[in-house]
């Protein structure tokens, strides 16, 4: 695992980003003119009561939807005007991915399940295997690799889960109430990971959640209502914006 | 690309689900595959019944044997023709023959059918490919006795070894059982010429004179010959060309057969295509995620693709193999030429297979292509969400 390279500028760049869903003559606006700066080997929670826009906020920054309007810059990338392939190749090397409900592959095993974004990559079969084998290692599941995701306890689930994000080594990951569905034992083993993949590994990470326990661990929390930023707590730097 | 095991264990994860669209995969190609082996088994039947070297001469406006005759002073002048070969006895390799029609009940009391019944010269034998008595022994002549093929054996009446038929109340005895490489001499009862045209009371009289022409030069000889001979006013057909022309009888069965595959090939589609949307939809999540970790559109659409391809062929190789215990089991069917049953081998050859399994490929293709398309269409946001 390298450190990331965007020492230059920001990792994510917002610029007066809208968001607007339409459904028959009804417009309904996500996000109204959102701006935002992620500086490289930050951490920040997103929160926000349900319909805040918080996920939708986390989509556009993996490059899963594109704004109404505004542009959005990740990893060096203006995703505010790629196509959906630029899209698919962006997200495949720059990004990781964490879910609430781990969206493990479940006909696949632990092993495959982390080598599956790999395979999106040149490397070729004893290469991937290195990937896999230190991806699982850092998660503390080496011994898992060939069990399948029902032989898995929900915070293995989601161990494995942080490995497949972290197998191609991205700048960048983006976590979905990623202890939404896990007891409070396995919630602090996950963030403690995740805490330890950002201070000692150097990933960027953008996580969703409701759980202020959760956000305790990032180094950032912004807080949204209505699309709308209202809160931009620098934990770090122990400054409170807005 | 995702990987295939992805494919093939979601297919097995939902076993029961797979296991009835191959089955009914299965029988659409089972189904398909025993018409193609039909239709294979009768032009098998007809292209096996001619040899290269070998002519028919019959009468002028004649379109089948049965309709033929020769004038007994010209066949004999046929047989002696310069360029036909000879025997190992010296006598030459021509086969004066009169056909007739042989009403007969069927054993299983599925009513009564025309069969041929040839009269020919012993020499006729070596002109049929691979002729051998398989069974009891050949015919002598002059005492009325006929034999015939397992084949018709088994599906008329009074044609089994040892038993008599009548022709004009003469009675034959069937004294032994013969093969012929399944050409269509295998749906035919042989006796005696001589025999056969005093029973019939025709004596001397033949419809047909097939000779055995070696050189190509000679052959052309004897065509340029007997047609511009006035006198004989007989025509000349290559063996192979005559049997080509009794192909026709195939083609009402052949446009049947394909429409009724062509259908049934249509239902199975839907089969196929609507297991594949219930795997789309109940993987919607799944979908998702391989698009949102960067997957394009298209390894989606192979993916399911396959998918639909493997389950498809699944079914195509069950429907072969289903196949396979009723190779060489004979049936029968109307000649719509000679009006007359022929007997068939049902053929199931690597072309009759590779035919059964093109329509699964399309089966699966097809069926699987819309809800392929469904797959790339839906909306990563939410096809995450789903449950």
């Amino acid at each position: 695992m390298t450190a990331p390279n965007h020492a230059n500028g920001p990792v994510v760049l917002v610029q007066d980003v809208c968001k607007e869903y339409r459904r028959n003559d009804m417009v309904l606006t996500v996000l109204h003119h959102m701006n935002l700066e992620l500086a490289a080997g930050d951490f920040m929670a997103l929160m926000g009561p349900s319909g805040s826009g918080k996920s939708t906020l986390l989509n556009l920054i993996a490059g899963l939807d594109v704004p109404t309007s505004g542009h959005i810059q990740v990893c060096g990338e203006d995703l505010s005007t790629a196509s959906q392939s630029t899209l698919a190749r962006w997200r495949a090397r720059h990004v990781g991915f964490i879910f609430q409900m781990y969206n493990l592959i479940p006909v696949l095993t632990a092993y495959e399940n982390v080598e599956l974004p790999l395979t999106l990559t040149p490397l070729n079969r004893r290469q991937r295997k290195a990937q896999v084998q230190t991806a699982l290692d850092i998660v503390g599941l080496a011994d898992r690799m060939d069990h399948f995701p029902r032989q898995l306890s929900g915070g293995q689930e989601q161990r494995v889960s942080i490995a497949r994000a972290i197998a191609t080594d991205p700048t960048l990951i983006v976590a979905d109430e990623p202890t939404g569905d896990l007891d409070t034992a396995s919630s602090t083993e996950i963030l403690d990971l995740m805490k330890r993949l950002n201070e000692d590994f150097g990933k960027t990470i953008v996580m969703v959640t409701h759980d202020p326990r959760a956000a305790a661990y990032a180094k950032r929390t912004l807080h949204l209502e209505d699309g709308r930023l209202v809160g931009d707590t620098d934990v770090a730097n122990a400054e409170t914006i807005a | 690309m995702i990987p295939l095991k992805y494919n093939i264990r979601s297919l097995r994860v939902r076993w029961a689900t797979t296991l009835l669209t191959s089955l009914a995969i299965g029988v659409v190609v089972f189904a398909s595959v025993l018409t193609f082996g039909m239709i294979d088994g009768i032009e098998h039947a007809l292209r096996m019944s001619g040899d290269q070297e070998d002519l028919i001469v019959m009468r002028q406006g004649a379109d089948s044997e049965m309709t033929s005759n020769v004038q007994p002073t010209v066949a004999r002048e046929l047989v002696n023709l310069q360029g036909v070969a000879t025997s190992e006895d010296g006598s030459p390799m021509a086969s004066r023959e009169f056909i007739t029609i042989l009403l007969n009940p069927r054993r299983n009391g599925a009513g009564t059918t025309n069969v041929i019944l040839r009269g020919l010269d012993p020499v006729g034998r070596q002109l049929r490919p691979h002729f051998k008595i398989v069974e009891g022994r050949d015919i002598e002549a002059g005492v009325n006795e006929a034999i015939t093929t397992r084949a018709i054996a088994e599906r008329f009446e009074n044609l089994g070894l040892g038993e008599s038929f009548l022709v004009n109340n003469v009675s034959f005895t069937v004294v032994g059982l013969f093969e012929a490489d399944g050409s269509s001499a295998e749906s035919e009862v042989w006796t005696d010429l001589r025999d056969l045209t005093t029973a019939q009371r025709y004596e001397g009289a033949i419809s047909v004179v097939n000779l055995r022409v070696p050189d190509e030069e000679d052959r052309r000889e004897i065509v340029d010959r007997v047609r511009g001979d006035e006198q004989f006013k007989l025509k000349v057909v290559p063996e192979v060309e005559f049997f080509e022309g009794q192909k026709s009888s195939t083609i009402a069965i052949k446009v049947v057969a394909y429409l009724i595959a062509g259908f049934l090939t249509i239902g199975a589609m839907f089969a196929s295509a609507n297991t594949m949307y219930a795997a789309v939809s109940s993987r919607g999540r799944e979908i998702g995620t391989l698009r949102a970790v960067g997957f394009p559109r298209r390894a989606i659409l192979m993916s399911f693709l396959l998918e639909s391809l493997v389950l498809c062929l699944l079914g195509g190789v069950l429907g072969c193999l289903g196949t396979l215990p009723l190779n060489g089991l004979s049936g029968g069917t109307q000649n719509l030429v000679t009006f007359s049953e022929i007997t068939f081998s049902f053929r199931f050859g690597p072309a009759v297979l590779l035919q059964g399994m093109t329509l699964a490929l399309a089966m699966g293709l097809i069926g699987g292509i819309l809800p392929a398309i469904r797959a790339i269409r839906l909306e990563i946001t939410n096809a995450l969400r789903e449950r």
